[in-house]
Order: structure tokens, then sequence, then C-alpha cells
């Protein structure tokens, strides 16, 4: 007789939590009528921990196939738009030292390979601007569409920046009143096993016993299921990524009409990164480092340099982070979302992405039954840890392309025993041959396309030998690319609104669903 | 640049009408009492407005900004949108106000607008009766457009269109009433939609895109079309 997974039950209610109850719950919502259910338990207790508030364009999709609306979301959850990332001063430290990694593929990404037709050029162009119009666009303040684009519908490719704090209660009144998600307050007390060693039911102090088939990790750091009940060892990569401590601030703007940025902006400091994200009521502001290389108290001095005289007597929060993941992230009937999963500084926003990569996965894959839910385990398994590898790489690759020699952080970031080998790989190969579309990158979902790569590279003065025969081939496809490049820029800059503007009308008029 | 002015007798008791003399655009904005008329002769579509993003309502009189009506008003069977008939004239509260730049407005020639008793003339209460119609219509709009846009009924359409001479024209930003969606609909929606008279507008839009052959038709054989 097959035993049949039809209670989902989640164990916490922060970003993880209520994204995987909303992407399970949409996904399976045709059988809720003949059973299935997706409970989520929730401690009263417990704060919530925001896991950083840049995300990726997949968060889009995600929240359309939820049933979310983008304009109510913009209302609730204090949400700005994201085209991409600025880093300030990681190639050479100096004052005029920024790139941008925008969310636009370069032009005719599927059709040619810019890149070495760029460094073939030698212009004075940015790779950025050379390719794609955001760059310019984030230097404008503009927004990413206008009032008349349809919800989730984009004029230039964007993600958004949003307060952690209001989005967990945002997901989780859709997920009560509109995906039938069972919502309980209460604290787990005991975890009871079957004989085989599955997760059988949760004990809890204020709603008794909680039977469930499948039980999803979502309890934070904690990893009350996956770590402390199932054992799965957790894999440090400290060796790789020295940061260690993050100092949170939140800064005011100076006026209600203060220009919000329409991007992250990282700017490296003398042993870590200050991240800067602009929401429409206040600045998100903090410093990730590593405290091998620089005391908190310096680390702290940094950061209020950073904001100036307006940051004197803000107060600062400090997180400890502890970079890595587990060994495996499903193991018999728990699987692991989130912080519980593993976490890495947010130098790319891949803590919310990688939630709705794995949320969806389960969804789409969801076992029907325990007997074949070891196979679909090892399959989540092996995909989660290929997409942990791929983000631990492409963060490193900033460090590992930097040419700061100013402190022993930026040198002992690029000591090949710190670079894994897959990137050392790579590295070599990108000498000669430079990253494009399906090579390398062909995982169906990768986290960061090939695309991604170009942006980090080229932005940080990487050079590919480019042989003058290869790209004569395709020199009149490339210059034409570049030429609806620069009008596609300008007609851009001409007709998008400013960022503060657009996020106003959207709060007050709102966008239209089609 | 416009120049508005709130109508009265003592300022404006001398100031005649014409009849509108500039081209017409291509799409006008229409109100739900003349789409049945507007429906007979040219395609009714949403468009939305850049500056809010809603959507309206409107007759596409031709397919390409700047270039003249393909039909004629006679060939609309007199079919002219309220949005024309009331150029020049705009509501303000509990007063008409007129754009003295318009070039309607004319010291010598038209009709008066005030009589010499200063009371409206014919033609003014005319134009009263049309900005009433579309200050009410605005209104049933917005309800009508609301409507649908909850029940999801609104959907995008990509209209390309090829002509003999081999241009090609490609429409965007335009939407109309999807009859999927309406087929889809549960039996308590369609009769609200059916009772509050929706469901006739939306049958009548749907069912007007059978006019844009026609429109396409005639600008085909049209010789010099640009």
């Amino acid at each position: 007789m097959v035993r049949p997974v039809k209670r989902v039950v989640i164990v916490g209610g922060g970003t993880a939590g209520w994204l995987t109850a909303g992407v399970i719950a949409a996904k399976q919502r045709s059988r809720m009528s003949a059973g299935f259910t997706v409970t989520l338990v929730e401690s009263p207790n417990t704060p919530i921990i925001g896991v950083g508030e840049g995300t990726w364009p997949t968060l889009r999709s995600t929240l359309s196939r939820i049933g979310v609306s983008e304009t109510e979301f913009f209302r609730q959850c204090d949400a700005a738009f994201k085209q991409g990332a600025l880093f300030a001063r990681w190639t050479t430290g100096t004052a005029d030292d920024a790139y941008y990694h925008p969310l636009m593929l370069p032009q005719s990404f599927s059709q040619i390979n810019l890149a070495p037709h760029w460094l073939a050029s030698g212009s004075g162009m940015s790779f950025c601007d050379a390719v794609c119009p955001q760059g310019r666009i984030c230097d404008d303040g503009l927004g990413p569409k206008t009032i008349a684009t349809a919800e989730y519908d984009a004029v230039a490719n964007y993600a958004y920046h949003l307060d952690a704090g209001k989005f967990a209660p945002f997901l989780q009144r859709h997920c009560c009143e509109k995906l039938g998600v069972r919502h309980v307050l209460a604290d787990v007390s005991r975890v009871n096993l079957t004989e085989d060693g599955d997760i059988r039911s949760l004990d809890t102090a204020q709603a008794g016993e909680i039977e469930g088939d499948l039980f999803v990790d979502c309890t934070g750091f904690k990893a009350l299921l996956i770590g402390e009940t199932l054992g799965v060892p957790f894999k440090d990569c400290s060796d790789v990524l020295f940061c260690d401590t993050a100092l949170a601030v939140q800064v005011p703007y100076e006026s209600e009409t203060s220009p919000i940025a329409t991007h992250t902006i990282s700017t490296a400091q003398s042993a870590g990164w200050i991240w800067d994200i602009g929401l429409p009521t206040r600045r998100g502001v903090g410093h990730v480092f590593s405290s091998r290389h620089i005391s908190v108290d310096d680390a702290e001095r940094e950061l209020r340099t950073y904001i100036g005289p307006r940051g004197k007597d803000l107060p600062v929060r400090r997180i400890p982070i502890r970079s890595g993941h587990r060994e495996i992230f499903w193991k018999r009937n728990c699987v692991a979302v989130g912080l519980s999963a593993g976490f890495l500084e947010p130098l790319e926003a891949s803590a919310i992405v990688l939630i709705e990569m794995s949320a969806k996965l389960i969804a789409e894959q969801m076992p029907v039954c325990r007997e074949v839910m070891d196979v679909l385990a090892a399959r989540f398994n092996a995909t989660t840890e290929y997409r942990w590898g791929r983000i631990i790489d492409f963060l490193k690759l900033h460090y590992v392309l930097t040419q700061r020699n100013d402190t022993a952080f930026w040198r002992d970031n690029r000591l090949p025993e710190t670079i894994p080998g897959r990137l050392q790989n790579l590295l070599l190969l990108w000498k000669y041959q430079s990253p494009w579309y399906h090579d390398e990158f062909d995982r169906i979902e990768e986290v960061f396309p090939a695309a991604s790569y170009q942006y980090v590279l080229y932005g940080m003065g990487f050079r590919t030998e480019v042989e003058p025969q290869i790209v004569a081939g395709t020199a009149k496809l490339a210059e034409r690319a570049m030429r609806d490049n620069h009008t596609q820029t300008e007609r851009l800059r001409a007709g998008l609104p400013r960022h503060r503007e657009l996020i106003r009308k959207v709060v007050e008029v709102g966008l239209q669903p089609v | 640049m416009s120049k508005l002015e709130q109508l009265n007798p003592q300022d404006h008791g001398h100031l005649r009408l014409r009849p509108r003399s500039e081209p017409e655009p291509h799409f006008v904005q229409v109100v739900p009492v003349e789409f049945a008329s507007a429906a007979a002769c040219c395609p009714i579509l949403f468009s939305k407005s850049p500056s809010s993003g809603a959507f309206y309502a409107g007759a596409m009189l031709g397919l390409k900004p700047g270039e003249p009506a393909l039909k004629s008003a006679d060939d609309r069977g007199g079919f002219e949108p309220l949005n024309l008939q009331r150029d020049g004239f705009f509501v303000s509260g509990e007063h008409i106000v007129i754009d003295r730049s318009n070039p309607r407005f004319s010291e010598s020639e038209g009709e008066p607008l005030f009589d010499e008793a200063q009371q409206p003339s014919v033609a003014l209460r005319r134009i009263q009766r049309v900005l009433r119609q579309v200050h009410d219509g605005a209104a049933q709009s917005d309800v009508f457009i609301r409507e649908l846009v909850r029940l999801k009924l609104v959907e995008p359409i990509d209209i390309s269109l090829s002509f003999d001479d081999g241009e090609r024209l490609t429409l965007e930003g335009l939407y109309t009433v999807s009859r999927d969606a309406l087929r889809d609909l549960g039996d308590a929606d369609v009769l609200r939609l059916f009772r509050s008279g929706h469901l006739q507008l939306a049958l009548t839009m749907a069912g007007s895109l059978n006019q844009l052959a026609i429109l396409s038709q005639l600008r085909n054989r049209r010789p010099n079309k640009s």
C-alpha cells in the first residue's frame, strides 16, 4: 500500500516560510478538494530575520504565479524597483571606480556574443553601456516601466527592493485568505519521529500535535528539523567567502522628494563592503565585513563615515553571518528552505531567489507518495547543491577580480587556495574565450546567467584575448546590435518616468493587471 | 497653446461656433451611449491613458496616427464621436470652459453661442447636451471598465496588418474584450453583467473588431495613403 503525501507542514513564518507556502498552495490548488493541505506553523514569539531586501526578477513571476497583485505588493511592502547593482571601489578602490551589473541581457544576447566585439573595439565606453541601456537608466534615476505598463510587465527588466518585515505578513494574508493555507500560531516543543526516522508529527505548546507527510524547515538559522532533529551537518564556506558579520542601519531620506536609487549600491571598504538599498520611505544600509580583518568598532566607523553626518545617532544592529549551507537539503521527509538551508553574504541578493527556486522545485515535483520521495529528494539535493556552488563561485568572482592591494582582506581573497577549483578553471577558460549564452551555464534555471558573469568580468577590467578573425565574421551583426542599443538607450531615457514618481503613481492609482 | 476661459454671455456674447475643420484623430475616446453607433462603422478598443495608466474605450477612425479618417462622417452613418462634437468645450465644476485658441471659435462666421437675450443659442444648447453625455458617460465607462478588469475580461490585442504595397503596420497598446474569458464566466457573473447592461457593451466591443478588416481594406485601396 502506498503512503500518499497530502499534508505539507511548513515550520517557520518568515519570508521563506510564506513564500514556500504560497508557491506550493498555488501550484497544488486543484488538489485541495481531495484533501491536500498546506499548514504553516509559526511561533508567536520568534522574531523574523529580514534576510535582506534585494531580489531578482524571478520574484515577479513568483508573485504573479501565486496570484498577488503587484499594485498591492507596492502598497503594502514599501517596495521599490531594482534594476541591478552598482559596484563601487571594487576594482581599484579609487573614487571613480564603479561598474553596473544590470538586469537586462546584453543586446541580441541569444544571437550574438557582444563581449569579444566590445573587447576588440577598445572603445572607451563601459561594457554595460555598450551593450545595454540599463546603466544609463539607473544613472538617470528612472523607473523600469511606465504607469501604463501592465502589472509584472517590464520595459527594462527589473526586480524589487522591499521591506522584508512587511513582505512576510503581506504573503501571510494572501496565503491564508486566497490560497487556503492553514496558519497555526504555536511553539514546537517536540519533533516526533517514526521508527524509520521520518518526521511523523510536531508537538506544540498551543495547538497540540500536528501530523504531516512532508515537512519544510523554514526555521531560519535554528534549523530545527533539518539540523537539530535530523542532524544534517552544515558545510562552512568561510574559507572562500570571508565576511562573517554585518552591521545594519536604517537611514531616513533628506526629504520626501529625494530621489530613490533604482539599483543596489555596493561600495567596497577596507575589509568588506557596504550595501545601500533605497526603499520609498528609507534607505537600508549595512556593512558586511570579515572580523578577522577589521574590528567591529572600525567597521562601524567606516559605516558611519559612509552615511555621513546624518548617520551619527542612528542605531546600528549587529548580525552574525555564517557563510555556508547544509550538506544535503532534503533528508527523509524533510526539506530545508531559506536560512535553515544556508546563508551567503547578500552581495548579489541570492537569498530570496534561492527560496523561490527551491519552493518551485518542491511544488512542481511534489512527491505523490512517500515511496517516490527519496528519488525526488536526491534530485532536489543535486540541483540545490549545484545552485549553492554556482552562487559561491559568482560571489567569489567579485573578490578574485579585484586589483586592490591596500589591505590583507583584498590580498587574501586572491589566494589560490581560497578560490574554488571550478571557478579557477573558468577563469582560465575566460582568458581565451568569453562566457556566453549556453556554454558552461547550461541548466534550465541557472541562478546567474552567463550575462551576469560578463557584466562582472568586463565591469572589473577582466580581459579575454580576442582573435581578430573570430570577431570579423559577425562584425556587421555586432555593429547593428550596438547601434540598436544606442537607439534603445536614448528612447528609454526619454520615455521612462522618474523612479520615485513612478512608485507614487503605482501606489496612488495602481497598475493595470493587463 | 490653449487659452481657457469660463464661458459667459458678457465676454462671449459675440462669439460664433464653426464646424470642426481639423482632421479627425485616428482614435477618439467614446462613452457607452455611443457604442452601438460607433460599432456599426468602426472598431471600439481599449487603450491606456499615458499619465494614469487607466483604460479608456475609443473608436478607431483610422489605422495610423496623422492619417485622415478612413471613412467620412457620412460613410459612418453620421456617427461623430461626442468628444469631437464638443471640441473646444470643457466642463469645470458647474461651468463650461472654452479654449479660445480653438479655430472653431470665430467672431464673424458660424452659429452664435448666445441669442439676443444673452441666453444659450440652439448651437450652445446642443453642446451642453453633448457635454452632459460625455460627463455622465465618463462615470458609466469607469464602472464598466472596472467590472471588466475585475472579471479579467480585458486582454491585450496585437494587430498586425500587411498592405498590398508591402507596408506593414503593427498597432500596439490596444486591448479588447476577451471572448474566451466571456465564455468562461460563471452564471452569476453573466446574469449580473447582463442586467447591468455591461454584457451588451462587452459584446458590442468584441463584435466591432470585424470592422478592422474593413478599415484595412479601405486603407489598402486609398492611393498615396501616407
